[in-house]
């Protein structure tokens, strides 16, 4: 990083060569740097990948890699989702299995006895050096200034905010979609310049693989016709505008439409009619000025207008009628719910308890940007300096992304480049005239920083350019300045370096499957009792045995333990997770014959109780409950999971559908075992558990991992003696039954 | 199951009443009540009365606490919904095949009924289905909606409530057309057009105009990048006082936010961004060196006091972050 | 149906335990099929038997010390030794010796087959110098019989003691008559709650078996027949894990240019022990953790590896297992890997250990030409109390690429051999590797070695570079060429 400030320094004194190899080189250390620091979780942990979709992906990859590319493109997985299934083959992007199936073959050929685990491992920080390439692409193309792009380059490798998403082991499609976006970008910019049908393809097809590789595709599918849309306004409509956009959208449209996930979404569903219907637009403007440029008469180019402006009405009445009428798609939860902030809160519970959908306070966005987050804004200002096309993309880009991280954390992810492109042009703008060798002396006003000629240009073009660039450069004086500038400047830099390397080493760096502890020693302990479980079920469990569990960790299952489960983390059945959801928070005999149907032989529960780790199941159980009764309103009920004074509690205190519930059950079952009589702990939500520990009947505990972070229990099979299992197990224990007692709560009135 | 106990125990001294009238003609007046004003308004006499086993029609009560004093924001919101509910049902039927009533017992009037039925939290609704009669259920036991989901929609209840009645009549709901609000809408479109055509000379050129669309876009990328969304999304407290009286201007905690602390640090991004361009555009194009290096020395100073001011705020956030800059 | 496979296996096994190279062709040639009605010729008689079996360990080990006279008239060298024939599938190592000279290396034994669906099959040992009629010679065979002990009763509490039961013939099997024979038990422990005892008295009529402490001693009995067979069965408590590995795979890759030797070992563990009667608890098993008292559960594994062993790792299919410790210093290389879980009856845990050693310390090259000799422990792994079980172990041997005639010697008894090639780390001939399994091994054999001997002349180990370096060269001139060429439509657009 310091070193991308020398360069414009050597630019006085060295010929191009020199420069061109110092630009490599330096490009080559940005890109080990980006590398390098996602390599935290490796080196503390191991090559492993982390928290829960990336155990999809990577267990996708290896079938692809086993099974081949057909097999793959048309895989029925029935071990997820069971007894329904999920064609997998079509509901996923195949983009990133495909690129790192592409890569071990390739190594394979090569005859490098590489584990595919390792390179779903390393792809992320693989293709943040390319990312940070791109950026270094997409900056040159803004700017005239060299060292803005090198800035960018060195910004987008060590950012937090693209860090979080792309660490070593977070084998997700961000990985390479975030490389695809900012490359798109580019070639979009480099097309929109030149007018090439070239670059135009080019970017249809970068568009294409990301398509398939990430579902925010659809930030591209309407940015670029956004941009569009407003160069026409601003009546900045040409030939070459009209060439990359007719191109890019046909190819680009066919390209998408090969993926089965998306098939013929891009003419049947709301979020890709922008694009369609900037394409006919383009087409109508073009014909406009066609005709304008044959015949001069005035009255007619006011009533080609109006054509415009009534045909453009039209076809956008025919689009929400369409709309209305259902023959296009509207617009998908997830993605309505970004536009109506209050959608998903009542309609979708489930998007909603996903963590990485809630809005963005501050702090995250100083956590993961730092001080870019003030010297965004200034870039975006200097875009307005002259107001050429791809600076209009600047602006449309960091408005909307800035819009759209301020509503999901998740979309920090697409705001990063744009902040660091903009911010890498404020500042290359003030080391470029802070860090320039000749000051001007007095009389000779006119010396040649590259903003001058713009400048004039700018304000030759409209009369209203800048209000702080009316008047012309001069440069800077003193030396003293100078250096004062450049100090500070370089003291932000090395605080941000130091910034994003403490935030990646402590909030983005663990694997959450494995949890690490200090030791009184301050040796680092580690806790595997995910894994000690998972690899239980693998080896001591049949084949075919079905685990429940909430769908937090079905990807976990499914790669690790390898054994079939009910839902995952692809929610695409909301039913059968609120099934699942039901048989957790009710009582055994209603759960009993849930599990029955579903053939569930064995149900794993997480908790934290023991270690206070509060990740667990007691405490998303609220979620489950939600869920489950937003299908049987009347069979479980959130009110009744709340005390009378409305708390959530495990102790004494529970309510009776609390300390009923399986769920509740499972996480305590035998755990006041571990402690004197009454004095049972529970670490995680600080209460004393009733002395008088849970009993089951219908299941029985299998496995308990070493610090009982997961249970897993055993669905008992049908009684021999056709006694329900209550009894059976009250006969075995000598009748001895357990009686749940209520307590009647203060009267008082408490109003919502 | 206990306060079922509790309620007919408080039943005790209106069985006398209750056995005398027999349940026939107490299901006429009622309904000769509600077809005046429905929902009924109730006290705990009449809710005893109303909900008294045996009955043969079906009773719905809303038990809410409307005065002010409770504060039940809730209560209130729900209020005019349920109105909504209550007459298009029986508007709906007029000739009450479905033998629903709809009452609303309020606190100031049902405080026994309250004590009795143990309620702590308003508004809630109890719907008692028929003990005789053709539909009859089983049990007496009324069945109980809470406002645990946040307020509620007519439509909703009207799905929960013809969930649980027999089959029979169930007239929608049907909210009235606000015509006021058609003609006001179409008015004052008409108004804009006319408007921007009139102005169309002097909006144009504003419309073109590079500063006002850069201040534009600035002003917003600074709102959402402080978190603007998130006040909108969550309804977070502006400011909140600390325990000792006065007011804390920043929440504790890394992922909560008061409405104020955004705008300082919006203000804060502003004064940063801002000496940034001062810097890099403005400074070298002040032809007086004395003035330029007066400048560049106030701009950089703005830049590190706000910068480490910054950096100190967030320490406040999120405890264990390590940098700072002085003097903060 | 598998004895049988197993059957020929061990018969070219056997039969390859002399062949010093790879040539199967004349070893399946000492094969010899029996007519179906074959029974051993009547030429020796057994003058004295002692068998003693051992069974402080999870396989019992037989010694049968045999004093044989030859009874026919001309000189005789081939004494037949019958086995049930499910035994003859279990049977480990068989080992046979001359008790005068126990220096003296094994005879030849071999495995004959005839019918193939009958009971008893038998084991042939060839006496190195035929025996003269009337002359006496003592044989001492050795062998350890696997997967023998059942846990009876077949299910147990987590707490609870195990006991096993092994049954056995109380005459040694024998395909000659037997004049004088006794068998002696020894028992790992005093807690013996039955035991099946003969109501025949024995020939010094005392009750039969006789027990000093923990020794139980059968007959002795006069003049048994050939082929006659007393089962009987002895119950005592083990309660120890019986940990028996379906199959390991053990690689050793030698580096001349890195001077390391890389071992791998990959193992598919099972726990023979009596299952758990209800599941596993974790609390009491929390419990015992402090006392801990014997258990049939597998709690940790011990692997001593040869002293100057390097960084090991010891991962499964789900990544690395973070519960293992390396002490290493001078005297000793001690691994102990503790499981993810403790491995209860009828559990299974499959992991794989690997670690480096210098090449040096295995690695000798001859004084003329640019042969090397390559000794290395045919079995590591690891070293239990109570005995590890291999069914079925395969080792292979990877070699430098462009090592040519390769022989190998040990001492382990192979059932298959072959040299294949294995390509890796962009090899362009390949390397050439050895594959050699065995069966039936305990972990006694750790220390038995293999000797390969192999040609490398130095200039093999410029191949590679020279390959990549030239490699490169074509790619760069090929992009230079194809960069010169212009395809540009038109006039070049300045970008």
């Amino acid at each position: 990083m310091a070193t991308s400030p020398v360069d414009p320094l050597l630019k006085q004194l060295t010929g191009p060569n020199t420069r061109s190899l110092l630009r490599v080189i330096i490009l080559l250390t940005i890109a080990a740097a980006a590398v390098s620091s996602r390599l935290f979780s490796v080196i503390r942990f191991e090559s492993i990948i982390h928290e829960f979709d990336p155990w999809f992906n990577f267990r996708a990859t290896k079938y692809l890699v086993q099974n081949g590319f057909y097999s793959f493109w048309d895989w029925f997985d029935d071990r997820t989702w069971h007894p329904l299934g999920r064609v997998t083959g079509g509901t996923l992007y195949p983009g990133l299995m495909v690129t790192s199936g592409i890569i071990y073959h390739v190594l394979r050929f090569l005859t490098f006895p590489v584990d595919i685990r390792n390179i779903c491992v390393l792809l992320a920080p693989g293709f943040s050096g390319l990312t940070a390439f791109a950026t270094y692409l997409l900056t040159n193309e803004m700017v005239t200034s060299p060292s803005a792009g090198l800035l960018a380059a060195a910004f987008m490798g060590i950012t937090p905010g693209y860090i979080s998403r792309s660490v070593a082991g977070s084998y997700d499609n961000e990985a390479i979609a975030i490389f695809l976006l900012v490359f798109t970008f580019f070639l979009w910019i480099k097309a929109v310049k030149l007018g090439s049908v070239f670059w135009g393809a080019l970017t249809a097809l970068f568009y294409g693989y990301m398509v398939s590789a990430w579902g925010g595709y659809v930030f591209i599918t309407n940015l670029l016709p956004l941009h569009a849309f407003v160069l026409i306004c601003m009546g900045r409509y040409s030939p070459r505008l009209y060439v990359s956009y007719t191109s890019w959208y046909a190819l680009g449209t066919l390209a998408s439409m090969q993926i089965p996930f998306v098939g013929f979404l891009p003419i049947r569903s709301s979020e890709h009619m922008s694009a369609l219907g900037v394409f006919g637009l383009l087409q109508i403007v073009g014909f406009v000025e066609f005709v304008r440029n044959q015949l001069p008469s005035r009255q007619f180019q006011t009533l080609l207008r109006a054509l415009v402006l009534v045909i453009f009405a039209v076809s956008f009445g025919g689009l929400v009628l369409l709309t209305v009428s259902g023959v296009i798609a509207p617009w998908t939860g997830r993605f309505y719910s970004l536009w109506d902030t209050g959608y998903a809160k009542i309609h979708i519970p489930i998007i909603a308890s996903v963590s990485e959908h809630q809005p963005t306070a501050w702090p995250a966005f100083f956590f993961d940007l730092s001080m870019m987050i003030w010297l965004f804004p200034a870039g975006v200002y200097m875009c307005f300096r002259k107001l050429t096309d791809e600076q209009v993309f600047i602006v449309i880009y960091a408005v909307l992304a800035s819009y759209f991280a301020g509503v999901m954390v998740r979309l920090m992810l697409t705001l990063t480049p744009i902040v660091c492109v903009a911010s890498a042009i404020a500042f290359s703008q003030i080391l470029d005239t802070y860090m320039s060798i000749d000051s001007p002396t007095p009389e000779v006003q006119a010396n040649g920083t590259p903003a001058s000629a713009s400048v004039a240009a700018a304000s030759a073009m409209l009369p209203d350019g800048l209000r702080s660039t009316r008047n012309p450069i001069v440069g800077i004086y003193s030396y003293t300045s100078k250096l004062t500038v450049v100090a500070a400047s370089t003291v932000y830099l090395m605080l941000f370096v130091m910034h994003c390397t403490w935030v990646t080493s402590n909030a983005y760096s663990s694997p959450s499957v494995v949890l690490a502890s200090r030791l009184p020693d301050g040796s680092q302990h580690i806790i595997d009792d995910y894994r000690e479980a998972y690899y239980w079920l693998r080896q001591n469990t049949p084949e075919n045995a079905k685990i429940m569990s909430w769908w937090d960790y079905g990807y976990q299952i499914g790669g690790m333990a390898d054994r079939p489960t009910l839902v995952d983390n692809n929610t695409w059945n909301n039913t059968h997770i609120a099934t699942v959801g039901k048989a957790m928070s009710s009582r055994e005999e209603v759960s009993y014959p849930i599990m029955r149907q579903h053939e569930v032989d064995y149900v794993l529960v997480v908790f934290g109780g023991l270690l206070g780790y509060s990740g667990d199941d007691i405490n998303k159980f609220l979620w489950m409950v939600r869920i489950a009764e937003g299908i049987w309103p009347d069979e479980v009920k959130e009110r009744n999971f709340f005390t009378a004074r409305g708390e959530y509690r495990v102790d004494d205190e529970a309510t009776p559908t609390m300390k009923n519930s399986l769920m509740y059950k499972m996480s305590y079952y035998n755990y006041n075992a571990l402690f004197p009589a009454g004095q049972a702990q529970d670490r995680v939500r600080n209460t004393r558990l009733p002395a008088e520990g849970p009993q089951l009947t219908t299941i029985e505990e299998a496995f308990t991992s070493e610090n009982w972070i997961i249970r897993i229990y055993k669905v008992k099979d049908l009684d021999n003696f056709g006694r329900d299992h209550g009894s059976a197990v009250a006969f075995d224990k000598g009748n001895k039954k357990k009686r749940a007692h209520k307590r009647k709560g203060a009267r008082t009135l408490r109003v919502e | 199951m206990r306060w079922l106990l509790l309620l007919t125990a408080s039943l005790l001294p209106f069985t006398a009443i209750a056995a005398k009238k027999a349940p026939k003609d107490r299901y006429q007046d009622f309904r000769t009540k509600s077809l005046s004003s429905t929902p009924l308004k109730l006290d705990d006499a009449s809710y005893t009365k109303l909900t008294q086993a045996p009955r043969d029609y079906a009773v719905v009560v809303l038990l809410t606490a409307l005065e002010t004093r409770f504060g039940c924001v809730l209560c209130r919101e729900f209020q005019p919904e349920w109105e909504l509910l209550a007459k298009s049902w029986t508007n709906g039927d007029k000739k009450g095949e479905s033998r629903v009533f709809f009452g609303t017992l309020d606190f100031a009037e049902g405080r026994n009924t309250f004590q009795s039925l143990q309620l702590q939290t308003a508004p809630v609704i109890l719907m008692f289905n028929p003990t005789t009669g053709a539909n009859a259920k089983v049990d007496a036991q009324p069945s109980r909606f809470d406002f645990t989901a946040g307020p509620q929609s007519a439509e909703s209840i009207h799905a929960w409530v013809s969930r649980h009645l027999p089959e029979g009549p169930k007239p929608a709901v049907s909210r009235p057309i606000n015509y006021f609000k058609i003609v006001s809408v179409t008015t004052a479109i008409l108004g804009l057009i006319t408007l921007v055509t009139v102005t169309a000379p002097y909006i144009v050129p504003l419309l073109q105009n590079r500063n006002l669309w850069a201040a534009f876009s600035l002003i917003a990328v600074l709102l959402f990048t402080s978190g603007h969304m998130f006040n909108h999304i969550r309804k977070v407290p502006y400011v909140s006082g600390d325990g000792k009286g006065g007011i804390s201007y920043f929440a504790g905690g890394f992922s909560n936010q008061f409405g104020m602390e955004t705008q300082i640090i919006a203000a804060i991004y502003g004064v940063l961004s801002f000496a940034t361009i001062s810097l890099a555009l403005k400074v070298p194009r002040i032809s007086d060196p004395k003035a330029q290096s007066l400048a560049v020395f106030l701009w950089s100073g703005v830049i590190f006091g706000m910068y480490s001011f910054l950096m100190s705020v967030f320490r406040m956030k999120n405890g264990g972050y390590p940098f700072f800059l002085p003097p903060f | 149906m598998r004895s049988i496979a197993l059957l020929t296996s061990c018969l070219i096994a056997l039969s390859s335990l002399c062949a010093a190279e790879l040539n199967l062709t004349q070893s399946l040639s000492s094969k010899q099929i029996l007519p179906a009605n074959f029974k051993p010729p009547q030429v020796f008689k057994n003058v004295n038997l002692v068998r003693t079996t051992n069974l402080d360990k999870e396989y019992p080990r037989e010694v049968i010390n045999v004093i044989i006279e030859n009874i026919d008239s001309k000189p005789q060298s081939e004494y037949y030794l019958p086995f049930e024939s499910s035994l003859l599938s279990r049977v480990g190592g068989l080992e046979v010796k001359d008790k005068k000279a126990a220096g003296k290396l094994p005879f030849k034994v071999e495995v004959v087959e005839y019918d193939s669906y009958s009971s008893t099959q038998f084991y042939l040992i060839h006496l190195p110098e035929p025996l003269q009629p009337k002359a006496q010679q003592t044989l001492s065979i050795s062998f350890s019989v696997l997967s023998a002990l059942t846990p009876v009763p077949a299910t147990i509490n987590q707490m609870d003691n195990q006991y096993v039961q092994y049954t056995f013939s109380a005459y040694s099997p024998s395909a000659y008559t037997t004049e004088k024979q006794k068998t002696k038990v020894k028992f790992p422990t005093a807690n013996i709650p039955d035991y099946s005892v003969l109501d025949a008295p024995n020939a010094d009529n005392t009750e039969d078996p006789q027990k000093q402490g923990s020794t139980f001693t059968y007959g002795p009995y006069a003049n048994i027949p050939a082929g006659a067979e007393e089962l009987v069965s002895a119950r005592y408590e083990f309660t120890k894990p019986l940990t028996h590995a379906t199959l390991l795979e053990r690689d050793i890759e030698v580096s001349h240019w890195g001077g390391n030797l890389a071992t791998e070992e990959r193992f598919w563990l099972t726990n023979r022990a009596a299952t758990l009667a209800n599941q596993f608890s974790r609390v009491s098993w929390q419990m015992t953790q402090y006392s801990n008292p014997p258990t049939s559960a597998l709690k940790g594994l011990a692997m001593p590896l040869r002293i100057g062993s390097l960084n090991p790792y010891f991962i499964d299919d789900i990544g690395n297992v973070s519960t293992s410790r390396f002490r290493s210093n001078a005297r000793e290389a001690n691994l102990e890997l503790k499981p993810r879980y403790p491995i209860f009856g009828g559990w299974k845990y499959s992991f794989r250990v690997g670690w480096d050693a210098d090449l040096k310390n295995y690695l000798r090259k001859l004084k003329t030409g640019d042969t090397y000799v390559l000794k290395v422990p045919f079995l590591e792994g690891p070293r239990q109390p109570e005995g590890v079980e291999y069914a079925r172990v395969e080792l292979k041997i990877v070699l430098p690429e462009g090592a040519t005639n390769i022989h190998h010697e040990t001492s382990v008894p192979l059932v298959a051999s072959e040299a294949t090639i294995h390509r890796t780390f962009m090899d362009t001939i390949g390397r050439s590797t050895l594959h050699l399994t065995a069966i039936n091994l305990v972990d006694e054999w750790r220390d038995r070695d293999i000797v390969v001997t192999y040609d490398y002349p130095w200039t093999a180990g410029f191949r590679k570079p020279i390959v990549i370096f030239s490699a490169l060269m074509g790619l760069f001139t090929v992009v230079y060429v194809i960069g010169s060429f212009d395809v540009s439509i038109g006039k070049k657009k300045t970008a």
